[in-house]
């Protein structure tokens, strides 16, 4: 319909119940390419959920699903799996093997293509991987850690390398849920930076989970509000009002 | 501040919750009564420990001073020692390929025939004493220590593929999400990020059975696999219990040893 969607995400009534209790009630979501979304709400409002349903970790009830142009609809097994692999995840938690070095766990996000011979073990992964994986370490300003032990890094550059690793993926379309939820303000500031700078400079659809208005407000585009798993709010970061934030959180109070 | 703002006075609510004092009473006349049966089916009577103290006297005052003879007793229980470790060593090591393919397998949250299937095996291996491998395997190769090796091998593939596969679902299973969502398959999963984060307790564990293992072989060497046990089995025989003293001394610095590196490494592993 839109070929500027052809690299970005679009998600159309994407609904979702955990044991009865509709977490989304018809959500619909567009990022284009170029465009950091950020995703506000309180507390269950079903915003994490969204990007789960987006790569995998949750299984939508209902809706259509557009990843760089492929619709998910349909698609099952190796397909499915290729189509998805064109959307990346951020976690909170950050999810790196904490025993291995920066540069390996870059690897491992670009290990899904390889035949099992040259994966299973970082000392056989190809050489072509290793310099690719490189170059997504210097695209997060980390070279020179990358024979680090990640847990040996503070908590600021292993979520920039959780990114690289994302990026190694070959992702077009940047999912993070609450990257910067555990980091100080001086790290969530770079991180959320860096993702900017990924959307405006690398033209990749970012969209990010999170909990602080403020760094929406400074790094997103556009903002999106969702309240008890419905979107109430779509509006450019720089007309975001007060009242608006106090009406997505007024629900977790009382 | 908060002191003068807390209301005074404020009464602790009544928990709903029958008093459980009869269930105590319960559980305690039960265990009470079970400990008697026990000692009745063990023969529990500290009266004949009394009365039958000579013959441990005498066993004490024949066992000491032990016998340090190098030629005679000694060096041949060294050399014993060296083959009760050989076997523990190959026991633990020939069994970590079955151990690993069983704990990944016998994981939680996967086919769960594949896991049933694994589980059921690993089952069997751990109830079957290694004892009795040993003896179904000195119906194929003969008394000695080979037997023993394959024993040791049997068994604890199954006790260290349980253990290992506890490890394995403990550890967070973030990392391993994050590659799911890259497109990673299982194998991919599991190599990548569910083995390096539980290489450290595996390690441990493989060492903790080690340890064992020594322990077990001393005691398969008194049904005929060789090594000091043997030796113990045949000076109990020929009542020769100053030659047995020896022995015993030996053992005792030979799990020490084993106990001692092993405790070293780990601590190093877990750094």
């Amino acid at each position: 319909m839109n070929t500027l969607l052809d690299t970005g995400l679009a998600v159309r009534g994407l609904r979702k119940s955990y044991g009865g209790r509709e977490v989304l009630k018809g959500v619909d979501l567009t990022v284009a390419p170029g465009e950091l979304v950020a995703l506000l709400g309180a507390n269950g409002s079903g915003k994490s959920t969204a990007l789960r349903c987006v790569v995998g970790l949750a299984e939508a009830d209902a809706g259509e699903i557009r990843v760089a142009g492929t619709s998910l609809r349909g698609l099952s097994g190796a397909e499915l799996t290729r189509a998805r692999r064109a959307a990346a995840m951020v976690f909170q938690q950050i999810h790196l093997v904490r025993r291995r070095s920066a540069l390996d766990n870059v690897c491992a996000g670009g290990i899904a293509g390889l035949p099992l011979s040259r994966s299973l073990s970082p000392v056989l992964f190809p050489r072509e991987l290793r310099e690719h994986a490189m170059a997504c370490l210097d695209r997060v300003g980390l070279a020179d850690r990358a024979h680090d032990r990640a847990g040996s890094l503070s908590g600021g550059q292993q979520q920039r390398v959780a990114v690289a690793r994302a990026l190694c993926q070959g992702a077009r379309v940047l999912l993070a849920d609450e990257p910067v939820s555990a980091l100080d303000p001086a790290a969530a500031t770079q991180v959320m930076a860096l993702l900017a700078e990924l959307a405006h400079e690398d033209g990749l659809a970012v969209a990010v989970v999170l909990h602080q208005p403020e760094l929406a407000r400074l790094h997103a585009d556009r903002l999106i509000g969702l309240i008890d798993g419905e979107i109430r709010l779509s509006t450019p970061a720089a007309l975001l009002s007060e009242e608006d934030i106090a009406a997505l959180y007024r629900g977790e109070r009382g | 501040m908060t002191a003068q703002r807390t209301r005074p006075g404020l009464s602790v609510p009544r928990r709903n919750r029958k008093p459980f004092y009869l269930g105590v009473v319960v559980v305690v006349c039960l265990l009470g009564a079970a400990h008697v049966l026990a000692g009745r089916a063990t023969d529990f009577s500290p009266g004949a420990l009394v009365d039958g103290w000579h013959g441990m006297a005498d066993f004490l005052a024949e066992a000491f001073p032990p016998k340090l003879d190098w030629d005679k007793v000694v060096q041949p229980a060294l050399e014993a020692c060296l083959v009760t470790l050989a076997i523990g060593l190959l026991g633990t090591t020939l069994s970590v390929p079955g151990a690993l393919l069983l704990a990944v397998l016998g994981m939680r949250g996967r086919n769960p025939v594949v896991y049933q299937v694994s589980r059921s095996i690993m089952s069997f291996l751990r109830a079957v004493p290694d004892v009795v491998f040993a003896l179904i395997f000195v119906t194929a190769v003969g008394l000695g220590p080979f037997a023993g090796v394959l024993a040791l091998i049997c068994h604890n593939m199954g006790v260290m593929g349980k253990l290992w596969s506890e490890a394995m679902e403990e550890i967070d299973s973030g990392p391993a999400d994050a590659l799911r969502v890259a497109g990673a398959r299982e194998a991919q999963v599991i190599a990548n990020a569910v083995l390096p984060a539980v290489v450290p307790s595996l390690v441990g564990l493989l060492l903790y059975r080690f340890d064992v293992n020594v322990r077990a072989s001393l005691v398969l060497g008194l049904v005929g696999a060789g090594g000091i046990g043997f030796l113990i089995n045949q000076s109990i025989k020929l009542f020769q219990f100053d030659v047995l003293a020896t022995y015993i001394l030996l053992v005792l610095v030979l799990i020490i040893a084993v106990d001692l590196l092993s405790a070293l490494v780990r601590r190093r592993l877990n750094d």
